[in-house]
Order: C-alpha cells, then structure tokens, then sequence
C-alpha cells in the first residue's frame, strides 16, 4: 500500500513539474508569474534525483557501502577526515558555488528566459550533476586521485598533461573574466568600491585575530566580520554623500582594473591565515545568507517575469554578448548547467571526506542541483526586471548610444519601452551616479536583487541599502575566487617551474614566491586590462572564451569518466556519459570555430582584427589612437590563438581517446582499471562522522 | 511537547555542530580525536600551529570553483 502512495506521489510532483515546465514553454503575452519557475525546476529536480540519479548509482557505478571510503583508510585528521554527509554537503556545494551561476543565467538573459532556463534544468540534470557524481565516484575508489592523475593513469600521459594545461587556461581566463565583473560593478561607484576596499582591512584584522588571539575560532570570528561588513555597506553611503571621500573612491576601469590585479598578487604572495582565508570565511557565510535569502525573496514576492520567452537576439545581434543561441546560450550558462572546474573539487577535497559511497549521490548529484537551482533564480532576477532596463545596463555605449534618449531611441526600436528619465531615477535610487554601460551581470542582479528584497523588506526606502549589499556579495565572493585561483595558479606556475629549475618549484623560497606570483598574475591581468578597454565591452570576448575553457574541462572530465566506465565493462550505459561529452564538444568546437572565423567582427576576433586594420590602413583611425588600435588588433589575434589552442586540445584528447577505446573494445589493449584495492569498512551502519559521534 | 522541546534542541544541538565542523571551528578537535586513535607517537600540533598547517594545505589545491 505504501508502494501505491509512494509512486502516487512520484506521479503526481512529476505531472506538476511537466505542467510548470509546459506553462513556462508555452506562456505568450501577459507576464509570467516567477513560481512557475520554482515549482518546475524543484520538482525536475526532484525526479530527477529519485530516479536518475539512482540508475546511475546502482545500475552504473554500483556503490557499495560495505567498502572502507579514503577517509576510513587514510584518516589522519587533516586531508582524510570522515564528515557527516551534511556537512560535507555544505563544504562541497561551498566550494563548488561560485559566480558563474549568477553571472551566466544573467548574461544569457538576452536570449529571453526560456532558453536558458531549459539548458540550467536539463543541463543540471544529465550532464552537470552526472560529471560532479561520476567523476567523485571515480576519485574515491582511487583514493581522491585529482582528476589530472585520473587522466593519466586511465587515459594516457598526454591526457593527464592536457587536463593539466586545460586546468591553467582555465584559471587564467577565469580570473581575468571575474576581474572584469568586478570592474564593471565597482567603476563611478564610490559607495560599492568603498565598501568592498573595506573588506581587506576587515580580513586582515580577523586573520590576525584568528592566528595570534583565539587560533582557528572561525565561527566567532566569522560573525564579528560579517557584522563589520554589514556596517560598511551602510557606511559607505556616507561615503558616496561626501564630496571629498567620493572623489577618492570614484574609480575609472583602468584604476580598478590595476587595484585588483595589485590584490591578486598581494593575497598570492602574503601568508594565506592574513588576508585570503578570512575573506574566504567572510565570503562563505554571506554567500550562504545571500542565496537563501534570494530563494525566500522570489517565494515571498513571486515577481513578475517580464523579459520575453524569446527575444530578437537569439538570431545572433545581441548587444550583451555577439552569437546564436546555438552554440551561445549553452557556452554563456556554463556553470549553472556544467562546469568543469566541479570536477577539480570532485576530485579534490570532497573525495577524501566522504564516510560511506552511496553518500556520493548525494554530495556529487545533490550539491550540482543545488547549484542549478541558483542559476535559476538567478535568471529570475534578471528577468523580473523591465527588458529596457536590462539592455540599458548589460550593454555597450557603442551598441546602445551614450546618452539617454539616444538609449531609449535604441531600445524602442528593439520593441523595449525605456523612458529617457527611467535610468537615472533607477540609478537614483539605488545610489549610483549611473546604471548604463555595466555589463558583466553583477549590477543587472544586484538591481534585481534588490527590488526582490526591498519588496519583502524596507520598500523603496532601502533599495540603495540592497543593492549595495548584493554588489558586496557578488564582489566579496569573486574576489575570493580570485585570490583563491591566483594563489592555485601560483603553485601551478611553481610546480611547472621547479622542472627546470629545482629551487624555483619550493613552495617556501621567497623569490620564487614572488615570481611565480607576478608570473600568474600577469597572465590573467593582461587579458583583465585587455577587457576593460575593449570598446565592445569586454565580456562580449572573455565571457564566450571562459565558457569554452570551462566545458573543455567538463569534456576531459568526461572523456575520464567514459574511458573508467568502459573499463569497468559499463559498455551497456556508456551513453550517460557520452552523450554529454559528445555535446559538449559540439558546443565547444562550433564555440571555437565562430569565435576564430566568423565573418561577422563583433564574433569572429580575426574578422574583427581585420575590420580594425582596414580602418587604419584607410586612414579612418585619428593618429592619437592608432597605438590603442593596433593593441586591439593584437589582442582580438591572441584571443583567436588561444580559442585555437583550447579546440586543439580538446581534438588532441578526443582523438587519443578514441584510439583508446578502440584498443580496449577490439581486446588490442587490457583493460586495467587503477583502483585501489577492495578493503571492507569497519564502521558501524549507523556510524555518521568523527565530530558527530554516534548520535 | 516534552517530546517536541527535546527534539528540537537535539535538532540545533547537531546543527550547531554541523555548523562548526562545515566552516572549520572544530577542525582542531576533529583532528586531536584523530591524533588521539592513532599509534603515531608523534607530538600533536599546537591550536596555532594546526591552524596555519591546514590553512596553506587547503589553499594550495583549488577549492573554490567558478
């Protein structure tokens, strides 16, 4: 009887998420109510863990709880510590949650809210949660091997040097386009940039707290912070009221551009307890707050979806960023749909925690839902806003016109209503001086953020307020991105460097500290200031690129995580992995091939450097901006090289792949799977982590 | 509701551990009751000393994803 409740019950969340889904699909004319999009994506997210997710596990992994997990063999109560599943819950969806699912659902708003509302629900569902799920699976039957060592030891020795370089290129790009988010959120905005520059001095005071006064105490010291932090964010309007400090944190891009890359390699070079761990603190406990809160928010104030299904912009004309909504929208999402950065985390800390197998459905599959969920709500904020609004903001004065009436011009005659005096009151309100020109997706959801909690709290009154604290967020947790991925990158620089030249790869030698630092940071600080002062805005080039290097990773990692199933005689079901391999590399190369030779100059970068370099070979170029030019050409030529370098890499590990397979399937080559050997726990069924004791 | 009243302080005992143990507060006592179970006689780590070790291991390997 409970059998016929429990599959009642199943039908019935699967009829409504189908129905949801429908209404969002096909819904034309009047606005659209936001819980459409709740209700559709919890319950394909429901479904989708009840039933997928457990073929997965038991049909293709086969998870076996009798096996002692890496934490029980090697615990040592650093690296190897058995964690509740909750916790490690946490600790995983912390460390997998970046910007990226905020930032792309904006961006890809252009394209209308259908789109990529589909590719975050179907993406999540089969291709982000599965790689996040395989690939921690595979990593912990080998002891949390990285997935690079995966690479090498189940692919070839050039696999695992390709993931190695795919994991560089990625940091790179990855900084220099969350640099760039940063910028654009904090330029003429003396309130945003005050009150982010104060949470260095915050972070400094608790590292020192937390080293020297009571070592470790993370919680306490934690809430002080975040209070602090709080206090800025209403002090800093303060700041923007007084003319003199104004003037003093009114920052240009370029200025900002420098000051990041300035706290980069401070925070690379410093030691990690002042400044870069307690900004990590800081940033996880308001990224917690900030994300709930949004999901409360839209429940509470259930917002009207005013952007259209599908706008004129899917044909490729879109002023956020240049290319059809295939391949586009798909590389634009990234990481909300599939991030293959998840899979360094998957094969990184959470392998080594994990107590029982069958917790990694929950922790791998479970976490990237949640993740998916936050792009969802994401691209609800940015389409609960006014259409008119959202391009006046996302886009370039060279697209849009630079005053005004010659932006509502534009946006009328894209069929958007924008009154003239509609962006200056807006920008008002909030407490900016102005609101046009911000692309990059952070001020666009700090706006709709806003709106969405003023409605439930504080009202017109506090927007300004609002506003301010989602800039911070969004700011807080990028930079601690940075910093993080610049310090990563150091190591890497290090490591690679300490080949040639042994005292250069020692993590403790001062120069080395130093140069590997600068090294690092002025790879992701040249593409950085390459973004600010391209006239296209910037993001128009880097966003495309890190989407391509993000879903190159997620192809190694698939490309990992097939060849393991293979050879564990998975042949049956391969298809769960290959299939969103094989479409991530139709993405990626038809990506790739666009942004290299499209004739059109605002995709193609050679057709835009040859646009430029016809523009001064006719004279059309005044001789004061010639230099500036000819640097565009050249970065517009070093943007087509690295998009070629990525596609060539991925074609390099597809082929060697390929020519693998092949080997395993015609019985040319054994089938040799690394794992580590079967050991039988010792724990108790009901044993549920170290700290946590038995109750 | 003496039923209720005992769960729910139950629920924010574990949640109030499973609030230290996920932002690293008891990390250090994680690791002493590690330390304690193992035959190792080497001289555990000191509060600070622990705290700086975990910190440069954690943030040499990416943690923070995109």
């Amino acid at each position: 009887m409970n059998r016929i409740f429990r599959v009642a019950g199943w039908m019935v969340l699967g009829t409504l998420g189908a129905g949801a889904l429908g209404a969002i699909a096909l819904h034309r004319g009047e606005p659209l109510n936001a819980t459409w999009f709740v209700v559709a994506a919890v319950c394909c997210y429901l479904v989708a863990y009840r039933l997928y997710s457990a073929f997965v596990a038991a049909k293709i992994l086969a998870l076996d709880d009798t096996r002692a997990t890496p934490c029980e063999r090697h615990d040592d109560g650093r690296d190897f510590v058995p964690t509740n599943k909750w916790v490690l819950f946490g600790h995983h969806f912390a460390a997998i949650a970046g910007p990226g699912p905020l930032v792309g659902p904006t961006l890809a708003a252009q394209f209308g809210y259908l789109p990529g509302t589909l590719w975050l629900i179907a993406g999540a569902a089969f291709a982000g949660c599965v790689q996040d799920f395989v690939i921690l699976f595979c990593s912990i039957r080998r002891d949390g091997k990285s997935i690079g060592q995966m690479a090498r030891e189940e692919v070839s020795e050039r696999g695992g040097f390709i993931a190695q370089l795919a994991v560089l290129a990625i940091m790179t790009i990855l900084l220099a386009v969350i640099g760039l988010v940063v910028v654009n959120a904090l330029k003429s905005s003396p309130w945003a940039t005050f009150t982010l520059a104060m949470t260095i001095p915050i972070a400094l005071l608790l590292g020192l707290y937390l080293r020297f006064v009571r070592p470790g105490r993370v919680l306490e010291a934690s809430i002080m912070g975040v209070a602090l932090v709080l206090f800025v964010v209403v002090a800093g309007q303060w700041v923007a009221d007084s003319p003199s400090w104004s003037r003093v944190f009114t920052l240009g891009g370029v200025a900002l551009a420098f000051a990041i890359i300035a706290y980069g390699f401070a925070a690379s070079a410093l030691p990690v307890w002042l400044l870069l761990a307690p900004r990590d603190y800081l940033s996880a406990f308001i990224k917690a707050g900030a994300i709930f809160s949004l999901a409360a928010g839209i429940l509470f104030v259930r917002p009207q979806v005013l952007m259209p299904p599908l706008t004129r912009f899917i044909d490729g004309t879109g002023p956020v960023f240049a290319g059809k909504i295939f391949p586009f929208c798909f590389i634009t999402i990234a990481c909300g749909a599939i991030s293959g950065f998840h899979s360094l985390i998957s094969s990184g800390t959470t392998p080594k925690m994990i107590l029982r197998e069958s917790h990694a459905r929950f922790i791998g599959y479970g976490a990237m839902l949640l993740e998916s969920f936050v792009g969802v709500m994401a691209m609800v904020a940015a389409c609960a806003m006014p259409p008119g609004v959202y391009f006046a903001i996302n886009s370039p004065p060279s697209i849009v016109g630079s005053t005004p009436e010659a932006v509502s011009a534009t946006m009328s005659g894209w069929g958007y209503t924008l009154a003239p005096q509609t962006m200056p009151a807006l920008a008002h309100s909030v407490g900016e001086l102005t609101l046009y020109n911000r692309a990059g997706g952070a001020p666009s959801l700090a706006v709709g953020m806003a709106q969405i909690f003023s409605s439930t709290i504080g009202g017109e009154r506090l927007l300004s307020i609002w506003y301010h604290f989602a800039i911070m967020f969004e700011a807080l947790f990028i930079l601690t991105v940075l910093d993080a991925g610049t310090r990563v990158g150091r190591f890497m620089v290090q490591d690679l460097g300490g080949r040639f030249w042994k005292p250069f790869g020692r993590t403790g030698w001062m120069p080395g500290v130093l140069v590997s630092s600068a090294i690092i940071v002025a790879l992701w600080g040249y593409f950085l200031y390459q973004g600010v002062v391209d006239p296209l805005g910037g993001i128009n080039s880097l966003w495309p690129l890190f989407g391509i290097s993000n879903q190159l990773l997620a192809a190694v990692a698939l490309v990992v995580a097939t060849t393991i199933l293979m050879k564990m005689g998975r042949l049956r079901w391969i298809w769960v992995t290959l299939l969103p391999m094989a479409w991530l590399v139709t993405i990626t190369m038809t990506a790739s091939y666009q942004k290299i030779f499209d004739v059109n100059p605002r995709i193609g970068f050679l057709a835009n450097a040859k646009a430029l370099a016809a523009q001064v070979a006719a004279g059309k170029i005044p001789a004061e901006k010639i230099a500036e030019t000819q640097r565009l050409i050249f970065n517009q030529r070093l943007d087509a090289a690295v998009t070629g370098v990525l596609a060539a890499m991925i074609l390099v590990l597809i082929v060697e792949a390929l020519v693998d397979w092949y080997a395993i399937l015609s019985r040319r080559k054994e089938s040799v799977l690394h794992e580590s050997p079967y050991v039988a726990t010792r724990w108790a069924a009901d044993f549920s982590g170290a700290a946590h004791g038995d109750d | 509701m003496r039923y209720a009243a005992k769960s729910g302080s139950r629920f924010l005992r574990r949640f109030w551990r499973g609030l230290r143990e996920w932002c690293g507060d008891a990390a250090y006592e994680t690791y002493l009751r590690s330390k304690s179970t193992q035959s190792s006689s080497g001289r555990a780590l000191s509060p600070a000393e622990f705290y700086v070790e975990q910190l440069n291991r954690r943030y040499s390997k990416p943690n923070r994803c995109c």
